[in-house]
Order: C-alpha cells, then sequence, then structure tokens
C-alpha cells in the first residue's frame, strides 16, 4: 500500500517538477496516436457505415437495373421477382436521366419514382422534412450537401420547378457522385445525383428525349450469395445490369482511397517524429534520473521497484496519450469516413484492432525512448550514479581533429554534433519526415485540380478535397512537432555541452559564435535530412498516385528544402541565445566537481 | 592577566566578584580553571603598583567583600599602552620539533611513534573543546574561544601529521 | 579484538577494494579488518584518497569488496543478491551523506517518509514516524518545505531522520560536515551526539578532525590500511581551563 502511494507520489511529483516535459511527451504521442488510430478507423469504416445504413433502410441485397427503356424492361424485370432465392422485391421503380437546376448549378441527376409509403425493400431514411409526396422532391444527403440544398429550397428537374421537401440517405444506391450506378444503358459512366420524386411525378417527367428506365430491388433468401445468384444470369443474355449490396459497399469507399493511406503514413512519420524528440527529452534528463535511481538505491529501493517508479511515469504518460489520441479518432472519424454524407453515420465504434494496435504503438514508443536509459540508470552502480557521472558522450577524435582548422562556430558546431552521433542520425530523419511530408503535399498541389463534371456545373472533387485536407492536416501536425523537437534538441544539446562551451568562451569564444555553434550543430544534420525528404516524399506520393503524376518545379522544391533549414536556423536561435549568454563563472563554479 | 583585569575595571569602578563573574562569563566553560583567589591576588598586586585604588563601601551585610576597585591615572595609562600593543603568543612548536629530531638522531625512540601520541592527546583536548562547544548555546562568546582553541589545535594535528609523513619517509630511505 | 568482533554489529575481515588493472591497478582499500560494536560511536579520519568513503560503501553493501568479507548483524553482506542488499539497506542501514541527497520533488516529511514507504510501511504508520524525526531533529516546522527552502545544515538534519526513519542498526555517514559551515556542523554534530547517547551505532568518516574528534574512538586511514586506532572516550578528560593558559 505505501509502496503504490510512494511510487504514484514520485511519478505525479516528478511530473509536477518538469510540467513542459510531461506535456511534450503526452502532445507527440498524442499526435502520432490519433493519427494512427484514425488511419486504422478508415479500414473498413465505409463498409460499416454502409451496413448499418443498408440495416436502417431496409436495403436490396441486389438491384436489378433495365438497360431497356419502357415496357420491354417491365417485361424483362417482371421473372426476376419469383427467381430462384428470391424472397422478396420492391418495385420496379422508375428512373430518369435527367439535368437538375439548383442554385447557379445545372447538374446530372437521376429521378428515382418511388412510392409515398415505401415498400418492404429499400426504405430510404429521411434525415431531414418528410419523404416524397406530389409535387415535393426528396434530394439524397450526399447530393444535396453538394449542392448546398436544403429542405425548402426550389430545384428544377426537366424543366419543372419542385420544392425540396425532404433529404435522405438510402444503401440502394451508390453514393454522390456515383447515382447512375454504371449509367443509363449506353454505358456511359457519369457523375451525377440522385433525387426521388412519386412514381406519377417521374412518370410525367418522361417522353421521348427521356425514356423511363426501371429498376428492381431484391431480396435473397441468403445475402451473403448475391455473386452466386448474379453469376447464374451471367451466361443468359437479359439486358438487365445487377448490382450486389457488397459491390455498391465496395465502391463508396473510393472516396476514402486517398484518405487512410496519407494517415497511416502519416502516423509512422508522426511517430518517428514524437520518438526523436522524446528520445531527446529522455537523454537531456538522464543525468537527473541517474542520480535520483542512485539516492533511491542509496535508501534501499530494490532494483524492481526503482524500474516501477522510472517506467511508471512514462507508461501512465503513453497510455494516456493513447486515450487521448483513440477519443480524437473516435471524435474525428465520422467526420472522414464519408465524405459524401451519404450514409448514416450513427457511430463509428473503435475496432478492438485498432485499440490495441494503437496501444500498442504508444507503449513502444515509451519504451523504445525511456527503456534503455531507464535500464542504464538502474544498473549504473550507486556509488556512481550518486556521483552523478552522467554518460560521457563518445569524442570522434577524426572529427575533432578536422574541426581545428575550421571557424569558431562550425568548429563547435562539428563537435557538438560528434558528441552523439546517434541523436543526429535521430534528427536528420526528424527533419527528413517533415521534409517529405511537405514535398507530398507540395505535390499534391501541383497535380492539376480535377472536381466533377456534372454536365454543365462542374462540383469539388471529394475524394481529392478529402485526401488535401488530411494531408494538409498531417503536415501541419509533422510540422509543428517537428519545431517543438528543433527547440527540446537544441536546449538539451545546449544543456549538456554548458561545461564545455563555458570553457570555450574562457578559451574566448563570444557568445554570439557559441549560439552559432549551437544552431549549425543543428542544421548540420538538418541539410541532409531536408535533401533526403524531397525524393522521399515525391516517391511515396508517386507510390500511391494512379496515371502520370505531375512533379512539383524544381524552385518549389529548392524553397522546400531552404525553407526548412532557415526554419531550423531560426528554431535554434531562441534557444541557442538563452543557452550562450548564461554567465560563464556560475555554470563553471556550479558545476565544479 | 593582570591587564585583562585592568582593562575590564576601565568601564566603571566594580566590586573583585563582578569582576570575576564577568570573567567566567567571557571565558565559558574555560574559566573554570579560574580559581576565587586569582582574582584577588591579582587586583592586590595592581593596588600595590599604584595602578587601582580601593573604597570599602557600606551596606551590604551579607556580603564579605565590600571593596570596590578602580583605575588610577596610571592604570588608565596601562589599558591604553596595553590595548595598542600588537603582541601576539608564539607557537611553540620549536620543543616538539627538537624533540622528534633528537629522537631520530640519538635512536631513543621512533619519532613516528612520538608523533602518534602526541596526535592522540590533541584529539582528546580537541573533543573536550568540541564537547564543550556542544554544550554552548548559540551566540555564545565562550564559543568563541572555544572556536579558537580548536583552530588552533587543528592547526596543530595538521602540522602533526606533515610530521608524520616527513619521518615516516625519512626512516623507510635511511632504513632502504 | 576477537571477543570484540564477536559482538559487533559491523565487521569486514580483509576486505579489499581494488579500481582498475594491471598498471593502474589501484588498491582503495587494502585488506581491512574491522569491528563496530553496538553502540559505538567510531570515526574514520583521513586526508582525500585515502579509501574511507570507498571502506563506507563497502560497508553499507553500495560497493561490493573484491576480496574479503563484511558482516552486518551476523548476516554476510558481500555475497547478498542486489536485491536482498536494497531490502538490507532499507532495514538496517542509513546513510548520510556529504551532498545530503534529498530528493528535490520531496518535501522534507516526503524525504524522511522515503525509506519506511519502500520498506512497505503503512502511509499512516510512515507519516507518524517522519514527524516523530523531523521533530527530533528540530524541523517540526519545516516539514513541508522542499530542500531548496533549507538551508544545508536543515537539509542534513532531514537527511539525519531519513536515515533514521526504519531504526536502523547503523548509521553510515560519508563527510557529514562536508558542505556545512561551522554553525551548521555543530548542529549536526549535537545531533549525533544525542543518538550515541541513545546507544545507536554510528560510522563517521571524514576528513575533518573536529568532527571526528566526537567520536568514542577513531581510526585513521593512509592509502587504503588503518594507520592508528585510537579510543577517545576511555581517556580522563582534563579540565577544560588547562586548555587555555592564563597566567598571571
Amino acid at each position: 500500500m505505501g509502496r503504490i502511494l510512494l511510487i504514484r507520489r514520485l511519478v505525479l511529483k516528478d511530473m509536477r517538477r518538469h510540467p513542459a516535459e510531461a506535456a511534450m511527451f503526452l502532445l507527440a504521442i498524442t499526435a502520432a496516436t490519433a493519427t494512427l488510430a484514425l488511419g486504422l478507423a478508415m479500414n473498413g469504416a465505409t463498409n460499416n457505415l454502409y451496413r448499418q445504413t443498408r440495416a436502417a433502410t431496409a436495403g436490396p441485397d441486389v438491384v436489378a437495373m433495365s438497360a431497356e427503356s419502357g415496357q420491354a424492361a417491365l417485361t424483362t424485370l417482371a421473372p426476376l421477382k419469383h427467381a430462384p432465392g428470391v424472397v422478396g422485391h420492391s418495385g420496379p421503380y422508375p428512373l430518369l436521366y435527367t439535368m437538375l437546376k439548383a442554385g447557379g448549378s445545372t447538374v446530372r441527376a437521376v429521378v428515382k419514382g418511388a412510392d409515398t409509403a415505401p415498400g418492404p425493400i429499400d426504405q430510404p431514411r429521411v434525415t431531414t422534412g418528410s419523404w416524397v409526396r406530389l409535387g415535393g422532391i426528396v434530394v439524397e444527403r450526399g447530393f444535396a450537401t453538394a449542392l448546398g440544398v436544403r429542405v425548402g429550397d426550389r430545384v428544377t428537374v426537366a424543366d419543372r420547378s419542385f420544392p425540396v421537401v425532404g433529404i435522405a440517405v438510402t444503401s440502394a444506391t451508390m453514393v454522390y457522385p456515383w447515382a447512375e450506378m454504371g449509367g443509363q444503358g449506353d454505358g456511359t459512366d457519369d457523375y451525377s445525383g440522385l433525387v426521388w420524386l412519386t412514381q406519377s411525378n417521374a412518370q410525367a417527367l418522361s417522353g421521348p428525349q427521356r425514356p423511363m428506365f426501371y429498376a428492381l430491388n431484391l431480396k435473397l433468401a441468403d445475402p451473403a450469395a448475391t455473386q452466386a445468384f448474379v453469376d447464374s444470369y451471367r451466361t443468359s443474355t437479359i439486358p438487365v445490369n445487377f448490382f450486389t449490396w457488397q459491390f455498391i459497399a465496395v465502391q463508396d469507399a473510393v472516396l476514402l482511397n486517398d484518405t487512410q493511406p496519407v494517415l497511416v503514413i502519416g502516423s509512422w512519420l508522426l511517430g518517428f517524429l514524437a520518438v526523436v524528440g522524446v528520445a531527446t527529452l529522455v537523454a537531456g534528463r538522464a543525468a537527473k534520473q541517474t542520480h535520483r535511481v542512485g539516492l533511491l538505491k542509496a535508501v534501499g529501493a530494490t532494483p524492481g521497484q526503482i524500474a516501477a517508479v522510472l517506467l511508471t511515469e512514462y507508461v501512465a504518460l503513453a497510455l494516456l496519450a493513447d486515450g487521448l489520441g483513440l477519443i480524437a479518432a473516435w471524435l474525428g472519424a465520422p467526420a472522414l469516413v464519408d465524405p459524401s454524407a451519404g450514409l448514416l453515420s450513427t457511430s463509428t465504434a473503435l475496432t478492438r484492432g485498432t485499440v490495441i494496435s494503437v496501444t500498442c504503438l504508444a507503449l513502444a514508443m515509451a519504451a523504445f525512448t525511456t527503456l534503455g536509459p531507464a535500464v542504464r540508470a538502474a544498473r549504473t552502480a550507486t556509488v556512481h550514479a550518486l556521483a552523478d557521472a552522467a554518460r560521457r558522450p563518445q569524442q570522434r577524435t577524426g572529427l575533432t581533429a578536422l574541426s581545428a582548422r575550421l571557424p569558431t562556430p562550425l568548429l563547435l558546431g562539428l563537435r557538438l554534433t560528434a558528441r552523439r552521433p546517434f541523436r543526429a542520425i535521430l534528427h536528420a530523419g526528424g527533419i527528413a519526415a517533415t521534409v517529405t511530408a511537405i514535398t507530398a503535399l507540395l505535390t499534391y498541389y501541383a497535380q492539376p485540380q480535377q472536381g466533377y463534371d456534372l454536365g454543365s456545373s462542374t462540383l469539388s472533387n471529394l475524394r481529392a478535397d478529402q485526401g488535401r485536407h488530411v494531408l494538409l492536416a498531417v503536415t501541419v501536425a509533422l510540422v509543428a512537432l517537428a519545431a517543438v523537437n528543433i527547440i527540446v534538441i537544441t536546449w538539451t544539446t545546449a544543456q549538456e555541452a554548458r561545461r564545455s562551451l563555458a570553457i570555450a568562451r574562457t578559451l574566448g569564444a563570444t557568445p554570439g559564435q557559441v549560439s552559432a555553434g549551437l544552431s549549425l550543430a543543428q542544421l548540420l544534420p538538418a541539410l541532409p535530412g531536408a535533401i533526403t525528404g524531397v525524393p522521399v516524399g515525391i516517391g511515396l506520393y508517386w507510390t500511391f498516385s494512379v496515371g502520370t503524376m505531375a512533379k512539383p518545379s524544381t524552385w518549389w522544391m529548392l524553397a522546400d528544402v531552404l525553407g526548412t533549414l532557415l526554419a531550423v536556423a531560426a528554431l535554434t536561435a531562441v534557444p541557442a541565445r538563452i543557452a550562450a549568454r548564461r554567465p560563464v563563472a556560475q555554470i563553471l563554479s556550479a558545476e565544479t566537481p | 592577566m593582570q591587564d585583562v583585569v585592568l582593562a575590564m575595571l576601565a568601564k566603571e569602578p566594580t566590586h573583585g566578584y563582578h569582576l570575576r563573574a564577568r570573567l567566567r562569563q567571557a571565558l565559558g566553560p574555560l574559566g573554570e580553571a579560574m580559581n576565587a583567589g586569582q582574582v584577588y591576588v591579582t587586583l592586590a598586586r595592581l593596588e600595590k603598583a599604584g595602578l587601582v585604588s580601593c573604597e570599602r563601601t557600606d551596606g551590604l551585610p551579607d556580603r564579605p567583600d565590600r571593596k570596590v576597585y578602580s583605575l588610577t591615572a596610571a592604570g588608565q595609562r596601562r589599558v591604553a599602552d596595553w590595548l595598542a600593543e600588537v603582541s601576539w603568543p608564539k607557537p611553540d612548536l620549536a620543543e616538539f620539533h627538537l624533540k622528534l629530531a633528537a629522537a631520530a638522531a640519538a635512536r631513543l625512540a621512533d619519532p613516528v611513534a612520538l608523533v602518534g601520541a602526541q596526535r592522540r592527546e590533541l584529539l582528546r583536548r580537541l573533543r573536550d573543546a568540541q564537547r564543550a562547544a556542544m554544550a554552548e548555546p548559540d551566540g555564545s562568546t565562550a564559543a568563541l574561544l572555544l572556536e579558537g582553541v580548536m583552530l588552533r589545535l587543528q592547526a596543530d594535528l595538521r602540522w602533526l601529521d606533515a610530521c608524520e609523513r616527513t619521518w615516516s619517509a625519512g626512516m623507510n630511505e635511511s632504513e632502504g | 579484538m576477537n571477543d570484540i568482533g564477536n559482538t559487533a554489529v559491523l565487521r569486514a575481515c580483509g576486505v579489499s577494494k581494488e579500481h582498475g588493472q594491471g598498471q593502474s591497478l589501484v588498491r582503495a582499500v587494502d585488506e581491512l579488518d574491522l569491528a563496530v560494536p553496538t553502540g559505538e560511536m567510531l570515526a574514520v579520519m583521513g586526508p582525500s584518497g585515502c579509501g574511507k568513503s570507498t571502506l563506507l560503501h563497502l560497508l553499507g553493501g553500495l560497493e561490493r569488496p573484491t576480496g574479503g568479507e563484511v558482516w552486518l548483524a551476523g548476516q554476510r553482506i558481500d555475497t547478498m543478491s542486489e536485491r536482498a542488499l536494497a531490502r538490507l539497506r532499507r532495514r538496517s542501514i542509513g546513510f548520510v551523506f556529504q551532498a545530503f541527497h534529498l530528493m528535490e520533488e520531496l518535501s522534507a516529511a516526503e524525504n524522511v517518509e522515503l525509506p519506511a514507504l519502500l520498506a512497505g510501511c503503512s502511509a499512516r504508520t510512515a507519516k507518524r514516524r517522519a514527524h516523530e524525526l523531523l521533530e527530533r531533529v528540530g524541523l517540526a516546522d519545516r516539514a513541508r518545505h522542499l530542500p531548496p527552502e533549507l538551508s544545508g545544515g536543515q537539509r542534513q538534519r532531514v537527511a539525519i531522520a531519513r536515515a533514521l526513519v526504519n531504526e536502523p542498526l547503523v548509521i553510515l555517514a560519508d563527510e557529514p560536515s562536508g558542505n556545512l559551515d561551522t554553525a551548521a556542523t555543530l548542529e549536526v554534530l549535537r545531533l549525533f551526539e544525542e543518538l550515541r547517547s541513545a546507544g545507536q551505532t554510528l560510522l563517521i568518516v571524514t576528513h575533518d578532525e573536529r568532527v571526528a574528534a566526537t567520536a568514542d574512538r577513531l581510526i585513521s586511514m593512509r592509502d587504503g590500511t588503518f594507520v592508528d586506532d585510537t579510543r577517545l572516550s576511555d581517556s580522563a578528560t582534563m579540565r577544560l581551563g588547562d586548555l587555555i593558559g592564563l597566567e598571571d
């Protein structure tokens, strides 16, 4: 009991003593876990939403659409109602392909005739307003969102004006912009939206220029066996297109094709940056932590108790970050998984797999960054630990000898880099990750923008928009984390090297030279990092892009690298200046062994 | 001692027992060696030398001592001279140093053993002084004197360490 | 020596500690025998680098000897596992260091509670004991202060209270006055004297003759070996007045 109290007390007091470090740890890991959780939540999320929508709207197992129009279509569809395996049906409902005017846009639309009381299969869920009535039109929600149409607005279909009486969601049709589901029999696959009218209103719109097609909703005895049902008609030549509910679900998920890789790869990059920052933070505290360990050992803490004290803090923070990340994903996912708003997003439960993966990531980051220093601290002999024997940085004699001929700031910078080669590599990797994301974003913007062409008007491309927004958000998160990292690394380097820098100043180095040296120590690894990031970013984009890809201009890429280096220089300047201006005597006298 | 008593009379004419009490207060535990007679003997000598005058007072029938002492002009001059004086007790180390040298030369005794014995003696003195200092309340003037005594003893002990190092090295050389 | 050795609470037999190897081999402690009887206040004195701190670390199980044996209360400790040593330290040994080594983020009372909680005391017991001990060292009114808010002498007294919280068999003090001025040293020495008269076994390692002189027994150390072992307490004390020469 007392021991648990003790561990809790030590952990809490330590966090209170170093709130900035705890916050940084939390922030870095939360950024990574939230992104990964979001990325994983995308997995099958649309499928889930589609299933939920299908259950809520009594969705058909198979939609049979006639390739012919008029009476011929009805004749063709009729035998399907009683085909083997079919246990229920509704329709056939008339379908018209026409133009719709709303506000300033004129766009392609599919008009579906509907019963005022929907049949047993396909009962669209009205999300606002009411269901169709004579003279009133209902707009599919994704379509309505893209057009900016609300209940009470008027829209013109085939030159007849209708008031919008409701907005609804269905699972019998693909989400906007694929309402045509493969076209009006002529094979053209155009973007369009869906609206419902009463059957009589719909029929009134048909004419020689606007033939009437039909769609029949079927319910099968075995909803899983849709493919077998469709295959049984493959050899026959009846002019009908079949759409299984599984196919519709897959097509609906296409909108997320850009989003998911961005999130998953983004989470790796964020995770890497988090590791860089947190590892530096933990390493910077190693000396103090070792002393704490020595003290605990001297008063009789067993190795197990010491490990508990050291790791509990980071594990608790990592789990907190894990929880925050999952909550962020849970809150954020609904906005991301249904870009067209064409499905019912009642809830997007995080799957157990997502929770486990994200928790593993958080714990792995905590372990990767803290286990080494913790074990080292716990293994240090008590007497050495108490004597504040911090790990002596390795000296790279070759580099040190070379640096002797260089101007002072460069000499100091090189030596500081050489002190902690592993940290320099991590730092370079962090910069590379950031530049990778920036380059990918620039490449994205370099692509020609293709909106949805719905006839006369072009509406914005949901898939590309969503991909760009997510990429932008991930890049912003990466840049922010990288900025925090640079400050942390500079400050930690300055703290660790304060004694040798103070000695350099007693030998005549000016504060300016010292702070320039500290900045250079960060710029040296940043340069190769930034240069590597550009091709990696373009390569990554290329891996996930379809078709031809436009490269951003050389000027943009050059600006990318130079801008990053300038940002590094600017961010290091402040902590470096503060560190370089502390009085020499104070530093030296405080640390005389 | 004579100068100390004179200086203590400079403030105002004083009874002998007051004088003694003031001395004991300044010396603290170190003053216990001083017996009652010592002050009176000193006063008598000073009176004889014409530096102090003495008056009998009335009253206070319960006190056997009713003499009040005060400084004469000569006494005051002597006090002024004493205060201006800068003489200081000389460290008396030569004797022990020569003892070691003689013992070593004549092989009468092992100088290192002599140093050891001396060290133990000084450590005991230091212990007594330290214990007396620990018993003193904070801010006592006597503690200051004890501090001086201890610093002296510490210096002497360190010198003895130096003696020990030198003589044991010297022995090894002559033997080796 | 043998009869003391058998009743000694802390005992070292031919204990050695070597650092480095080959040419750079240094014997910090060279085959020392030592027995500390219960209730004794022992000082080990010597110049810096003579091996006295290493000896203290060996006796307290902070370092392992390269040769010889260390016994505490009839248990051989130099062969114990790290875990068993930790338990032993918290139960039977109280350390007092020159640099105090208090946890800066914990208050004075929490620092004192630390070893008690590590040893598995309930929070309430630990709190009560810490309060009693802080009262004993005269710092009851400073219980909630953090170490940086205390003077050197106060910090060292907190450290002593911490060393006492599990009622150890032995207190091992390494240069307890090294960072203190005269007045603070006196505070600490008074506290040690009080512990000594209460029967606490104390071993103090110091280079300060004045601290060493307060002990019952004083061992002088040079280059890893003992050069002198003096019992100070049983000498007939002289009259204090003889310390000064007040002649007529």
